[in-house]
C-alpha cells in the first residue's frame, strides 16, 4: 500500500467513530422524525401507524398554541442573545484590565454556566414569587410575574440572560487577548480616544468572536426548554409555550408523537435556515 | 457391593433431577412500582410483603424494581416501543386508559382470571373506573385517595364561625368572612387556597355543583363541561378569585404551610397533608370536613394508583395470583397504615384498617361518592385543555359560558384524535 492510501485509511479510521456516532445518534433520528411526522404515528410497534403526508404540518399552521410557541421561541432568541452577547463583551472588556481579583470575579461569572438549569430555575421561580419574591421586594412591586400571562416569559428571559452571560464573557475574553496591545497604542499615539478603541479596533477584531457567538447562542435560544419546564411549562394559558416544551407535551403527554415530530422537523428547519444565512454574513464580511 | 453403588447412583441422580425440576418450575415475575422510600413503603413491600407472598407460593418470585414516580411514564413510554416491560404495575390511575389504548396491558376477565369479576365487585366505583376502557378491565385499584376539606380552627374562631361549611352557599360565605385585610388594604388572610386549577383541584367544585366533564360514557362533553351546573361551577370560582378570597395559585406560600399558619383558613388536600405537615407544625391540629355539598352532593376526586398486568407478559397466572395477593384484605390493610388507603369498600367496617389513621374515617366516607377524572387516553390533553380555560377565566375576565363552551369543542376534538 501507497504511503499515501496507508495515511488516508489510518485517517479514516481515526475520524470513523465519530462518524458513525454522527450517522447513528444525529443523522438517522433527524431522517427517523421526519418519517414518523407524516404519520398518525403509533407508539406500539406492534399497532400499525397510519401515513396522513402532510396533516400534521397542516394542524401545525392551524394550532393557534403552535403559533404562539413559535413567536415565543423567537423573542426569547431575539431578547436574550444581543443580552448575553452585550453583558458578556461589557464584563469581558472590564475584566480583560489587570485589576485586583481579577481571577475569581472571571470565576464567579462563569459560574453560572456551570449549575444546573434546573436547579437555577426553581431558585428563579422563588426569586419571582408574586408573594413574599425578592424582586418584587427590592422593586417594591405587587407583580404576580409567573401567573400572569403578561408577565410570565419576563422571569425567563432574565434567567437565560443570566445564566449565559458567563460563557459569552469566556468567549469574549479569549477573543479580546488576541488583541495586539499594540494597534492600540498605535491608535493612542493617533489621538483615538476609548470609544474609538472599541469601536474602530476592538469590534472589528472580534468579528470572528462575535459571529461564532451569534451562531451558537441562537441555536441555544431556538432550543430553549428546561427553565420552560419548570418555572411554568408552557402556562399560564399557554403564554410561555416555547416550540420545544410544546413538541415534548404533544408527542410525551398526549402521544401525538406525528405532531410533535412535525413541530421538531420545523423547528430544525428554522434553526438550520437562520444558522446558513448567519454563515454566508460571517463569510461576506471577511 | 456393585448394585449398592448402583442403586446410590440412582437415586442421587432421581434427586437432582427432582431438584432440578422444581428449581425449573420456579417462575419469576418483574413488578415495577414507585412506592416511597421514605414513608417505610418501600420498606414493607420489600421486608414483608413480599417474603410472604414468596412463602405462601413458593414457585413463585417477585422481583420488585423501584421505578420513581417522574421516570415511571418515560419508561412506560420507552417500553412500550422496546417490549421492554414488567409482568406487573403499580400505576397511576390517570396512566392506565392511555397504555391500555397503547395496547400494552392485559384485558381482565373471569374466563382468563378466576376470581375477577367477585374481587371487582368490593371496589368503591370511583377508583375502579380509571380501569375501564373501551368495554374491558386493564387494571384493578391497588390504592386511593380523595381530597376533603381541610379548616384551620384558630380562623374559625376568630371570625366567629362555628364550624366547617356543609353546603356550598355556607361554603362561599364562609370564604370572604375568612378572608382578612391589614390596614393598608392588603390581604393577610385568604378563605381557600390551593395549588393550582388542574382538573385535580377543580374537579370537586364541578361535581359538587352538580355539573360533570364527561358524557356518562365518556363520549362527548359537549352539554357536560359547559352545562348551566358547571358553568355556574366556573362562575362562582372566578368571582371568589377575581374578589381577592381566593389565595393566587402561584407566588404564595404552600397551601399546607398556609393552612397551618392560618393564611389560609381552607384548602383540600389528600390524606398525606398530615405526615406532611406532623414534622414543620407539630403542634398544628389539621381539622377534616367533607367537600361542601352543592346541588350534585360533596363530590370529590379520586386519586391514587392501579394495579395493572402487561400483555407481554409469559406467566399471567403468576402475575395474577400476584395482583390477587397485593389487593388481599392482609396487604390493603398493612399499606393502609401507611397512608395508602384501601379502595375496598369492606375494608371501611375492620378496626383494625383505621388503626394508626383515624383520620381515615372522613377520607373513607368521602370516597364513597368521589368521582375519576375523566379515564379516558386523553385526559392529560383535557386536563391541559380546562386548566387553560379556567384560568382564562380568573385572571382575564373571559366569561364562564365562553369559556367552557371553547372548552367542550376542544375536549371533543382531543377524544376524537384519541
Amino acid at each position: 500500500m501507497k504511503r499515501a492510501t496507508r495515511l488516508k485509511v489510518v485517517g479514516m479510521l481515526f475520524v470513523l467513530p465519530g462518524l458513525i456516532s454522527y450517522f447513528g445518534w444525529t443523522l438517522y433520528p433527524i431522517f427517523y422524525a421526519f418519517l414518523i411526522s407524516l404519520y398518525k404515528w403509533n407508539l406500539n410497534p406492534e399497532l400499525p401507524s397510519k401515513f396522513v403526508g402532510l396533516a400534521n404540518y397542516i394542524t401545525m399552521f392551524q394550532d393557534p398554541v403552535a403559533g404562539t410557541a413559535f413567536k415565543n421561541t423567537v423573542l426569547y432568541t431575539v431578547i436574550t442573545v444581543p443580552g448575553q452577547m452585550i453583558l458578556g463583551f461589557l464584563i469581558a472588556y472590564a475584566l480583560n484590565k489587570k485589576i485586583y481579583g481579577q481571577t475569581t470575579l472571571r470565576l464567579l461569572y462563569y459560574l453560572p454556566v456551570v449549575t444546573s438549569w434546573i436547579f437555577v430555575s426553581l431558585i428563579f421561580e422563588y426569586l419571582f414569587s408574586g408573594y413574599g419574591g425578592l424582586v418584587n421586594y427590592i422593586f417594591h412591586t405587587n407583580i404576580q410575574w409567573l401567573s400572569s400571562p403578561s408577565m410570565a416569559m419576563v422571569p425567563i428571559y432574565v434567567l437565560g440572560i443570566w445564566k449565559g452571560i458567563g460563557w459569552s464573557m469566556l468567549i469574549f475574553l479569549a477573543g479580546l487577548q488576541g488583541v495586539p496591545p499594540s494597534l492600540y497604542e498605535a491608535a493612542q499615539i493617533d489621538g483615538a480616544n476609548k470609544w474609538n478603541l472599541i469601536r474602530h479596533i476592538t469590534i472589528p477584531l472580534l468579528r470572528p468572536t462575535i459571529m461564532f457567538e451569534l451562531v451558537m447562542l441562537t441555536i441555544g435560544g431556538f432550543n430553549v426548554f428546561l427553565s420552560v419546564w419548570v418555572m411554568t411549562s408552557g402556562g399560564p394559558m399557554n403564554s410561555t409555550q416555547v416550540v420545544s416544551v410544546y413538541m415534548f407535551q404533544q408527542a410525551f403527554n398526549y402521544f401525538n408523537f406525528g405532531y410533535g415530530s412535525a413541530l421538531s422537523v420545523m423547528l430544525f428547519v428554522i434553526v438550520f435556515i437562520i444558522a446558513q444565512i448567519q454563515r454566508r454574513w460571517l463569510k461576506s464580511n471577511d | 457391593m456393585k448394585g449398592n453403588s448402583i442403586r446410590f447412583l440412582l437415586i442421587v441422580s432421581a434427586l437432582v433431577l427432582v431438584l432440578s425440576i422444581s428449581a425449573l418450575s420456579v417462575t419469576t415475575i418483574v413488578f415495577w412500582h414507585a412506592y416511597s422510600e421514605t414513608s417505610g413503603e418501600v420498606n414493607l413491600l420489600m421486608k414483608t410483603i413480599i417474603p410472604d407472598f414468596e412463602q405462601l407460593y413458593p414457585n413463585i418470585k417477585v422481583d420488585a424494581q423501584l421505578v420513581p414516580y417522574d421516570t415511571m411514564y418515560q419508561k412506560l413510554i420507552v417500553g412500550v416501543r422496546s417490549g421492554v416491560l414488567p409482568d406487573v404495575a403499580r400505576m397511576d390511575i390517570i396512566w392506565v386508559p392511555q397504555f391500555a389504548n397503547a395496547g400494552i396491558l392485559m384485558p381482565l376477565n373471569e374466563q382468563q382470571f378466576p376470581g375477577f369479576d367477585a374481587l371487582k365487585t368490593q371496589f368503591y366505583p370511583g377508583p375502579l373506573s380509571t380501569n375501564f376502557w373501551k368495554g374491558s378491565y386493564y387494571g384493578l385499584p391497588l390504592d386511593t385517595n380523595t381530597q376533603v376539606l381541610c379548616w384551620n380552627a384558630k380562623d374559625f374562631q376568630e371570625a366567629g364561625i362555628q364550624g366547617p361549611p356543609k353546603t356550598m352557599d355556607e361554603f362561599i360565605n364562609d370564604i370572604k368572612l375568612l378572608t382578612k385585610k391589614d390596614a393598608s388594604g392588603k390581604t393577610i388572610q385568604w378563605g381557600y387556597a390551593d395549588g393550582g386549577v388542574d382538573v385535580w383541584n377543580t374537579l370537586p367544585w364541578i361535581y359538587s355543583m352538580g355539573g360533570s366533564i364527561l358524557s356518562p360514557g365518556s363520549t362527548t362533553s359537549q352539554g357536560y363541561i359547559n352545562s348551566p351546573a358547571s358553568v355556574k361551577a366556573l362562575q362562582t370560582y372566578a368571582q371568589l378569585y377575581e374578589g381577592g378570597y381566593i389565595a393566587p395559585w402561584s407566588g404564595g406560600p404552600g397551601t399546607f404551610e398556609g393552612l397551618a399558619q392560618g393564611t389560609y383558613a381552607m384548602t383540600i388536600s389528600g390524606p398525606w397533608i398530615v405526615s406532611i405537615l406532623a414534622g414543620e407544625y407539630p403542634n398544628f391540629k389539621v381539622n377534616f370536613a367533607l367537600f361542601p355539598a352543592g346541588s350534585g352532593g360533596s363530590r370529590s376526586v379520586t386519586g391514587g394508583e392501579d394495579i395493572v398486568m402487561f400483555k407481554n407478559t409469559k406467566h399471567p397466572d403468576a402475575a395474577w395470583t400476584f395482583m390477587k395477593y397485593m389487593l388481599s384484605d392482609k396487604v390493603q390493610t398493612e399499606f393502609a397504615q401507611l397512608d395508602q388507603m384501601s379502595a375496598i369498600a369492606h375494608l371501611a367496617s375492620n378496626p383494625d384498617y383505621f388503626k394508626t389513621n383515624p383520620y381515615y374515617a372522613i377520607y373513607t366516607q368521602q370516597l364513597e361518592t368521589a368521582v375519576a377524572r375523566p379515564p379516558v387516553p386523553a385526559y392529560t390533553k383535557i386536563d391541559s385543555i380546562l386548566t387553560n380555560l379556567w384560568e382564562a377565566a380568573c385572571t382575564s375576565g373571559m366569561p364562564a359560558q365562553a369559556a367552557l363552551d371553547s372548552a367542550a369543542q376542544q375536549i371533543n376534538q382531543a377524544l376524537a384524535q384519541q
